[in-house]
C-alpha cells in the first residue's frame, strides 16, 4: 500500500497527522450537517435523502461534500457558493445567511434550495457552509413544481437568485414571507428553511472549534491541501490509464414538438496524461419540454459518472481540476435562461451518466456497467375527500428499478436510480395515510431485466387506485419509453417505461412518460413499471443453470428463458421448485437464435408493427428481437427513432455477438 | 455450599466464563476456545473448566453470537414469507437504497428469504384499519398445502396496514397452525405493530428466520445445564440491553440478532454509576474494532435504526452502539494521495501485528505502541513475547516517505488512530448535543486503556475509568442486567386532539401485555418496573423524539415541555409556538434482577511493591522518550495515588498514564485517571 507514494506524500504543507486529522474533521463536520437535516426536515423529499451538504472555502471552492450526498448535487455546490460571492462581493457579513435555487446560476432545479452561511473568524470571511435540500414545493402551476408542459421557468416554480435571509443575525421575515407565500404549504417551507439554516450553524460551530484548536493559518492551509490531495489522488489514477479518445451517444425519447426522433446527447471523452476532457458537442439543441439540463446539472452528471469509476476518491473542487467539461451553449445539456429544466433529472442528467458509464466500461472492463432504468416521478394532486379529511393532497412517488449488468455479475435488482442510490423510496403505508390512493401492488416485474450473459437487475412496478377524491390530476416525469434502457457488450435492452390508466382492463390507456394534468376520478386505477437494467454480454452465453434459478424465482418466465436466452426449461412441479433444463433442446434453440437474430433486427418496421398489433409478438419481442420503437399509445412504429435505436443496437450489442 | 453467578460471553474466538462468587465477593474468569459449530459445547466446557458446581449457580446469563452468525451465513431454516397480494417483493425492494453510494460493484446483501419462498394471498386492510378484503380462506388453505409440500419450518405473515388491524394476519396464522401445528409462525402485528411496511416486515422476517434456531439453541443449552445440576433459568442478553428467558425467545428472537453487543455498554454504564457518574461514554477497543456507547442521566441511549446487514432493519429498540474500524490490529498506510491513514482494514488475529511474529508485514497500532514503549515486550504476564525489531521494521514503511524517525512515525500512527476515535466520540456526543465535559470515559477491551487518557484529553473529558479487568468487562455486563421487554406501537394524533383517557387505555393494554411476558418468565409482581415513553415530533416533521411520560398520565404538558427541551438539546433549536404531534408509544417493562455487589477492598500493601521497574516511553507532550514507572496492576493497593508518566501492566491489558495525569485506585480497584492541568486549561 505504501510503496509508490514517496514523492507525492511530501507535497503537503502540513504534517501528515494534522492533515489527516483535519481532512477527517471536514468529512465529519459535513456529515454532521447532513445528519441534522435528515432528522429535522419537513419536506418528505429531503427526508428521503434528496439533499447534500458542503463546506466551501472563501472563494466558494468545495472543500468537502457529504459522504452520503445524492449524486445529482455533486459538482454544483461550489457554483452556488460562487454565485453568492459574485452577487454580494464585499457585502457579506457575519450572521448573514443566503438562499439560492437558481439552475441558471449553477443550481440543479428550483426544488433544490441551497442555504449558504458565510463563516467568519476575526472578521475575516473564511468559509461557506451549505445545506441543499429538495423542497416538496416551490410554487408554479403544478403541485410539486414539476410542470411537464412548461417551456420556460415562469411556469415551473419560483426562481430565487442569491438572496439574503438573515442580515447580520437578523431574520428578514419579509423576504422569507415573500418567498414562501408563493409556495404550497408555506409553514412547512419555513420549517425546512429553519432546519437547513440550523444545520449550517452546526457546521460553523465545528469549524470554529477546529480553528481554535489548530489555528486559523493551519485550517486555511488544510482547506487548500485537502483539495490538492484529491487532485493528486485523481491525477495519479488517471496517469495509469492509456491516453485515447472514446465517444458514444445516448438519447432522450423526443422533443414533443418534433415528434418521431430520439434526441442525441453526445459524449466524447479524451484521456490525456493525467487529465480527462469531456466534450458534449454534437448534443441536440435544447428541446421544448423540461427534460433539458442547465450547466450545473450537466457538470454534475459528468462528475458523478466519472466518480462512479473512482469510488474511493473524496469529492471536492480538487476533483474538478483534472476533469474538464465542455458543454455546448443553447443545447439540451446547457440550456440557457429561461428554458425549462426542472425535469433534467429524468432527461439529460441520467443520459450523460449512462453514456459515461459506457465509455469507462471500455477503459475499465472489470468495472463495466450497462444502462440502468430511468428516474421517474409520478405526481397525483387533488382534493382529499376521505371522511375526516378536507385538504389538498399530493401523492408524489418515485420507484426503484434495475441497474445495468456488470462484468462478473448481474445488475442490482430494485435499486434507487443512478441519480442518487441513497434516495429512499417511500413506504406505501405512509402514503396511504396521507392521500386517498390505495397502492394495489409494489412488486418486481418478471422479465424486466435486460437479458445478457450477466443480466440487468429486475425492475419494479407500482400502481394503485383512487378512492374519495375530487379535482384530481396526474403528471409524470420520466423518459426511455423510446430510448429504451440498453445493454452493452452484446447484452439486450430491458423494457420501455410508461404509465397506464386502467391497466389490464378494456379501458387501458397508455399515457407515455411525459404528461401532466390527466384528470382522475375515484375508482381510477393506474400502473407503471420501472425498467430493469440493460444486459451485459451475449445472453446466449449465459449459464443455463443461472437462467433456471431465475425461472424458479420468477425473475424470468419460461417463455422468455426460451426467447431471450435460448434455454428450454420444462416445468415439472412448480409448487416445489421442480424444473428441468432440456439440454439438447437448449442447444438447438440457441443455434436457431444465433442463426436468425441478425435478420430479426433488420425486419421491416411495418411488418413488426403489424405483427405486434395482431398479438403475434409482444412488446418485449418488439424491442429485444427487432429493435423497433413503437408509440404504445397508438401502436404505430416510429421509423426515425427505430433507425436511430437500431444503429446503437448494432454498436452496443450486435458487434459483440459471435 | 457456595453461591455463584455465572456470565458467559461467546465471542468469535474465545468463550469467556465470568464467575462471581457471591459469598467471597471474588471474580474468576475462564477462557476456552469458542465452538462455532455448536456454541453450547464451548459454553459447557467453559463452565466445566471454571470448576463451579452447577447446582450452586444461582443465575446463569449469557450473550451469544448464534443469531448473528445464522443471519450472516444465511444458514437459516426454510422460511416462507406471506404478504398481501401485490407486496411479496417488499423485502427485496426495501427502501431501494444502498450504503456504498459510489461503488457500483458493492451490493446490498440478498434478502433473508428468497423470492421463490415469498408468497401472496388475497386480503387487504386500509390505512384506518378498515377491512377492505377479508382473508381469502380458500386461497390461504391452498397456500398452506403448498408450504407443507415445500417442507417449510417457519413462516412470516406480513400484511399491509396490519399495524392498525392484525385480524387478517391472525386468521392466516390460525389456518397455518391448524394444518401445520409444528411450524413456527410470526405475524407482523404481533412482532412490531408499527407503521412502514418494510421496517415492520423486515423485523418480522428476522424473527421468523431466527426463531427456530435460537429457540432450539436455548432449549438444548438449558437441557444440558439442567442435566448437570443447574436449576435456574438460562438468561440470554438481547440487543435492548436486558435479558430474556427461553419463554419469550420464540416471540422476540430478532432481539437476539446480536445478543452480546450490549454487554459492554451495560458494564461500562454500571461501573460509571458505581463511581458516581450518571453520564458516561463507554469505549471498548479490541483487536479490530472499537464499540462506543453513551449513557445520559443514567440511561443508555437507545436507537431503532439498527440492523445486522444494511437494508434489513430490526425495529426493536436497541442500545445505540457506534462501531468503528479502529483496534490494536488496525493497519496504518499511506494512500495514493499521500495521506497517512489508519484502518479500517485490520491485520486481525492472523496475521496480526508484525510484532506478534505470525506473518504480519504491515504496521499496526500495536506495532506503533510497542515502538513507543507504551506496550512492553511481554504480554499476558510473560506468556507472550513481542518482537520490537519487527515493529520497527514495519513502522519504517511510514517513517521513510515522510522523512520521520521511527518513533515519530509511530507517534503519528497513534495520533491518527486517536483522531479517528475522537471523531467517533464526537459523533455520539457533540453531534447529539451532549457536552463531553459532562461525561466520564470508561475504557476497556484489550486496547482501550492504551489510548483512553489521550482521547479524554483531546475531548476534554475530565475523568477516565479503567475497570479492574478491562479484557472481560463485556462478560461481566451479562451479570448486570434485568429482564426487560419493550412494547411499542404507532399512534398518530395531534397533541391538541389527543385524549388522555385513550392514551392511558393504550398504555395499560401495552403494560398488561408486558407484564404477562414477565410473568411467563417467572418475574414476581413486586419486581416489575414499568416505564412509559411517548414519541413526539413537530407537525410536518418526519422524525420523532422519544420522551418519558408519567404513569398514569397526568397531562401532556410536561412531556411537551420536555420535547421542546430535547429538540433544543439534540438539534440546537426548538419552536414552542409550533404544533406537535404524537407519533408512537412505548412501554419498557423491567423485571428487576438483584445485581451482584462488586467487591470492594480496603487499602492493603504499599505502592512501591507494585513497581516493576521503569522504561522509556515516548510522549510527544514531554518532548520524546521519557522515563516512566511501570506498575503491576494486581499489586496496586486500593487508595494509592501516582502521577504519569507511568505504565500499568496487567494480564489482559496495559494502561498508559501520560504526563500530567493523576491515577488513583478506588475501592472497586478501578483506576481513575484525571488530567491535573485541566483547571488551568
Amino acid at each position: 500500500m505504501s510503496q509508490h507514494t514517496q514523492s507525492q506524500s511530501i507535497a503537503t504543507r502540513l504534517d501528515p497527522v494534522t492533515f489527516e486529522v483535519l481532512k477527517n474533521a471536514f468529512v465529519n463536520l459535513v456529515d454532521q450537517m447532513s445528519e441534522q437535516i435528515l432528522r429535522t426536515c419537513y419536506s418528505f423529499v429531503i427526508y428521503s435523502r434528496d439533499f447534500s451538504s458542503a463546506i466551501c472555502d472563501a472563494q466558494g471552492n468545495t472543500i468537502m461534500q457529504g459522504t452520503q450526498d445524492i449524486s445529482v448535487h455533486v459538482g454544483t455546490l461550489h457554483l452556488t457558493a460562487k454565485a453568492v460571492l459574485e452577487d454580494f462581493g464585499d457585502d457579506i457579513h457575519p450572521g448573514d445567511v443566503f438562499l439560492v435555487n437558481d439552475p441558471y446560476r449553477g443550481g440543479t432545479h428550483f426544488c433544490d434550495v441551497r442555504i449558504i452561511r458565510p463563516v467568519f473568524y476575526n472578521d475575516q470571511l473564511i468559509a461557506f457552509m451549505q445545506s441543499n435540500g429538495h423542497w416538496a414545493d416551490v410554487g408554479g402551476t403544478v403541485p410539486g413544481s414539476f410542470n411537464v408542459q412548461s417551456k420556460d421557468h415562469y411556469g415551473e416554480g419560483m426562481r430565487i437568485p442569491p438572496v439574503r435571509l438573515w442580515s447580520q443575525g437578523r431574520y428578514l421575515s419579509d423576504v422569507a414571507n415573500l418567498m414562501v407565500s408563493n409556495m404550497r404549504v408555506p409553514e412547512e417551507r419555513l420549517g425546512d428553511l429553519r432546519a437547513q439554516s440550523e444545520a449550517t450553524k452546526v457546521g460553523e460551530a465545528q469549524l470554529v472549534r477546529l480553528i481554535e484548536k489548530y489555528g486559523l493559518k493551519t485550517v486555511l492551509t488544510a482547506f487548500e491541501e485537502v483539495q490538492n490531495y484529491v487532485e493528486r489522488l485523481g491525477r495519479s489514477r488517471i496517469a495509469e490509464l492509456p491516453n485515447g479518445t472514446w465517444e458514444t451517444t445516448d438519447y432522450i425519447d423526443m422533443d414533443p414538438e418534433i415528434g418521431d426522433q430520439l434526441i442525441p446527447i453526445n459524449v466524447r471523452m479524451t484521456i490525456q496524461d493525467d487529465e480527462i476532457y469531456y466534450d458534449l458537442n454534437g448534443s441536440h439543441p435544447y428541446i421544448s419540454c423540461f427534460l433539458n439540463s442547465g450547466f450545473g446539472a450537466s457538470f454534475s452528471a459528468v462528475i458523478s459518472g466519472t466518480k462512479t469509476f473512482f469510488p474511493d476518491i473524496p469529492l471536492n473542487s480538487g476533483f474538478y481540476r483534472f476533469v474538464h467539461v465542455e458543454l455546448p451553449e443553447n443545447s439540451v445539456v446547457n440550456a440557457p435562461w429561461p428554458v425549462a429544466v426542472t425535469g433534467f433529472c429524468s432527461g439529460a442528467y441520467e443520459k450523460i451518466m449512462n453514456a459515461i458509464f459506457e465509455l469507462w466500461s471500455e477503459i475499465m472492463p472489470e468495472r463495466a456497467l450497462a444502462c440502468s432504468f430511468n428516474l421517474e416521478y409520478l405526481l397525483i394532486g387533488g382534493w382529499d375527500r376521505r371522511p375526516g379529511y378536507d385538504n389538498y393532497f399530493m401523492w408524489y412517488d418515485w420507484m426503484a428499478g434495475g441497474h445495468g449488468g456488470r462484468a462478473h455479475k448481474d445488475g442490482a435488482n430494485a435499486l434507487s436510480p443512478v441519480f442518487g442510490v441513497g434516495l429512499s423510496i417511500q413506504p406505501c403505508e405512509g402514503q396511504e395515510r396521507l392521500s386517498p390512493v390505495i397502492t394495489t401492488h409494489h412488486e418486481i416485474v418478471t422479465d424486466s431485466a435486460g437479458p445478457g450473459k450477466f443480466r440487468g437487475g429486475a425492475g419494479v412496478r407500482k400502481g394503485g387506485i383512487l378512492t374519495e377524491c375530487e379535482n384530481t390530476v396526474m403528471s409524470y416525469c420520466c423518459d426511455r419509453s423510446r430510448s429504451v434502457t440498453w445493454g452493452i457488450q452484446g447484452g439486450l435492452p430491458s423494457l420501455p417505461h410508461g404509465a397506464k390508466l386502467h391497466p389490464d382492463t378494456e379501458d387501458e390507456r397508455f399515457l407515455g412518460t411525459i404528461f401532466s394534468n390527466v384528470p382522475l376520478k375515484p375508482g381510477t386505477s393506474f400502473d407503471r413499471p420501472s425498467a430493469g437494467g440493460g444486459g451485459l454480454g451475449d445472453p446466449l452465453e449465459r449459464d443455463p443453470r443461472l437462467v433456471l434459478e431465475d425461472v424458479i424465482d420468477g425473475y424470468v418466465s419460461i417463455e422468455r428463458a426460451q426467447k431471450d436466452y435460448g434455454v428450454i426449461i420444462k416445468e415439472i412441479d412448480r409448487e416445489i421448485d421442480l424444473f428441468e433444463i432440456d439440454k439438447e433442446a437448449t442447444q438447438q434453440e440457441r443455434e436457431y437464435i444465433r442463426t436468425h437474430r441478425r435478420g430479426w433486427l433488420e425486419e421491416d418496421i411495418e411488418s413488426v408493427e403489424a405483427r405486434y398489433n395482431s398479438g403475434e409478438i409482444d412488446a418485449l419481442d418488439v424491442i429485444r428481437r427487432h429493435g423497433v420503437i413503437i408509440d404504445y399509445a397508438t401502436g404505430k412504429a416510429l421509423p426515425v427513432s427505430t433507425e436511430q435505436y437500431r444503429t446503437t443496437l448494432h454498436k452496443r450489442t450486435l458487434a459483440y455477438w459471435s | 455450599m457456595g453461591k455463584y453467578r455465572v456470565a458467559v460471553d461467546v465471542g468469535g474466538t474465545f468463550t469467556d466464563v465470568f464467575v462471581f462468587d457471591e459469598e467471597q465477593g471474588e471474580i474468576t474468569v475462564t477462557k476456552v476456545s469458542s465452538t462455532p459449530d455448536n456454541p453450547a459445547r464451548g459454553i459447557l466446557e467453559g463452565v466445566k473448566n471454571s470448576a463451579v458446581p452447577l447446582q450452586d449457580i444461582t443465575l446463569f446469563s449469557h450473550g451469544t453470537t448464534v443469531g448473528t452468525n445464522a443471519l450472516i451465513t444465511r444458514r437459516l431454516p426454510k422460511t416462507a414469507f406471506i404478504a398481501s397480494k401485490g407486496f411479496r417483493d417488499v423485502p427485496e425492494i426495501r427502501r431501494g437504497t444502498k450504503l456504498e453510494l459510489w461503488d457500483a460493484y458493492e451490493d446490498v446483501a440478498p434478502p433473508y428469504i428468497r423470492r421463490r419462498d415469498r408468497f401472496e394471498v388475497l386480503e387487504r386492510v386500509d390505512y384506518n384499519g378498515k377491512l377492505l378484503t377479508p382473508l381469502d380462506e380458500e386461497e390461504a388453505r391452498d397456500l398452506v398445502r403448498i408450504l407443507k409440500r415445500r417442507g417449510v419450518e417457519s413462516v412470516a405473515i406480513c400484511f399491509m396496514n396490519a399495524y392498525v388491524n392484525g385480524q387478517n394476519e391472525q386468521r392466516m396464522k390460525e389456518i397455518i397452525q391448524e394444518e401445520m401445528p409444528d411450524v413456527y409462525v410470526c405475524t407482523s402485528s404481533d412482532t412490531l405493530p408499527e407503521i412502514f411496511e418494510h421496517e415492520r416486515f423486515s423485523t418480522t422476517i428476522a424473527n421468523a428466520v431466527l426463531g427456530p434456531i435460537v429457540s432450539k439453541y436455548i432449549q438444548e443449552l438449558s437441557a444440558s445445564l439442567h442435566a448437570d445440576g443447574y436449576n435456574g433459568d438460562v438468561l440470554v442478553l438481547h440487543s435492548g440491553g436486558g435479558v430474556m428467558t427461553s419463554e419469550t425467545v420464540p416471540r422476540y428472537a430478532a432481539r437476539l440478532a446480536s445478543s452480546g453487543i450490549a454487554a459492554g455498554a451495560i458494564a461500562s454504564a454500571h461501573i460509571a454509576k458505581l463511581c458516581g457518574f450518571q453520564n458516561a461514554i463507554g469505549l471498548d477497543m479490541g483487536g479490530t474494532s472499537t464499540d462506543i456507547s453513551l449513557m445520559y442521566n443514567g440511561e443508555l441511549r437507545v436507537t431503532k435504526d439498527w440492523y445486522i446487514e444494511y437494508g434489513y432493519p430490526i425495529g426493536f429498540p436497541s442500545i445505540e452502539i457506534l462501531t468503528i474500524g479502529a483496534g490494536g490490529g488496525s493497519l496504518a498506510w499511506i494512500d495514493e494521495g499521500g495521506s497517512l491513514r489508519n484502518g479500517p482494514q485490520s491485520a486481525g488475529a492472523t496475521p496480526g501485528p508484525a510484532c506478534y511474529e505470525r506473518g504480519g508485514t504491515e504496521p499496526t497500532n500495536s506495532d506503533a505502541n510497542l515502538v513507543l514503549g507504551r506496550l512492553g515486550t511481554e504480554l499476558l504476564d510473560g506468556q507472550m513475547t513481542l518482537n520490537i525489531e519487527k515493529a520497527h521494521e514495519v513502522v519504517r514503511h511510514i517513517a521513510e516517505p515522510f522523512g520521520y524517525t521511527e518513533e515519530e512515525a509511530a507517534n503519528a500512527i497513534i495520533k491518527v488512530a486517536n483522531a479517528n476515535m475522537c471523531d467517533a466520540l464526537r459523533l455520539i456526543s457533540v453531534r447529539r448535543g451532549y457536552d463531553p465535559r459532562d461525561f466520564a470515559l470508561v475504557v476497556f477491551g484489550g486496547a482501550g486503556a492504551l489510548h483512553g487518557a489521550h482521547l479524554a484529553k483531546e475531548m476534554e473529558i475530565p475523568t477516565v475509568i479503567v475497570p479492574p479487568h478491562p479484557g472481560i468487562t463485556s462478560a461481566m455486563g451479562c451479570l448486570l442486567v434485568d429482564v426487560r421487554h419493550d412494547i411499542s406501537k404507532t399512534y398518530l394524533v395531534n397533541v391538541k386532539e389527543a385524549s388522555l383517557d385513550e392514551l392511558e387505555k393504550e398504555y395499560i393494554n401495552m403494560e398488561v401485555e408486558a407484564a404477562e411476558l414477565l410473568a411467563e418468565e417467572g418475574v414476581a409482581d413486586d419486581h416489575i418496573e414499568l416505564t412509559r415513553y411517548i414519541d413526539m415530533r413537530y407537525m410536518g416533521q418526519w422524525r420523532s423524539l422519544s420522551i418519558p411520560i408519567s404513569r398514569p398520565i397526568q397531562s401532556l404538558e410536561e412531556a411537551l415541555e420536555q420535547f421542546h427541551k430535547e429538540h433544543e438539546r439534540e438539534f440546537a433549536f426548538s419552536n414552542p409556538e409550533q404544533g406537535v404531534e404524537i407519533y408512537g408509544m412505548r412501554v419498557t417493562a423491567t423485571g428487576v434482577v438483584p445485581k451482584p455487589d462488586l467487591p470492594t477492598s480496603e487499602p492493603e500493601g504499599r505502592l512501591e511493591d507494585a513497581i516493576k521497574g521503569t522504561r522509556n516511553v515516548y510522549f510527544e507532550e514531554s518532548g520524546g522518550f521519557t522515563e516512566s514507572t511501570v506498575y503491576n496492576r494486581s499489586l496496586l493497593p486500593v487508595g494509592s495515588l501516582f502521577t504519569g508518566p507511568a505504565i500499568v501492566e496487567q494480564l489482559d491489558s496495559t494502561v498508559v498514564v501520560p504526563p500530567g495525569f493523576i491515577a488513583e485506585v478506588d475501592a472497586y480497584k478501578n483506576l481513575i485517571l484525571t488530567y491535573k492541568d485541566k483547571e488551568e486549561k
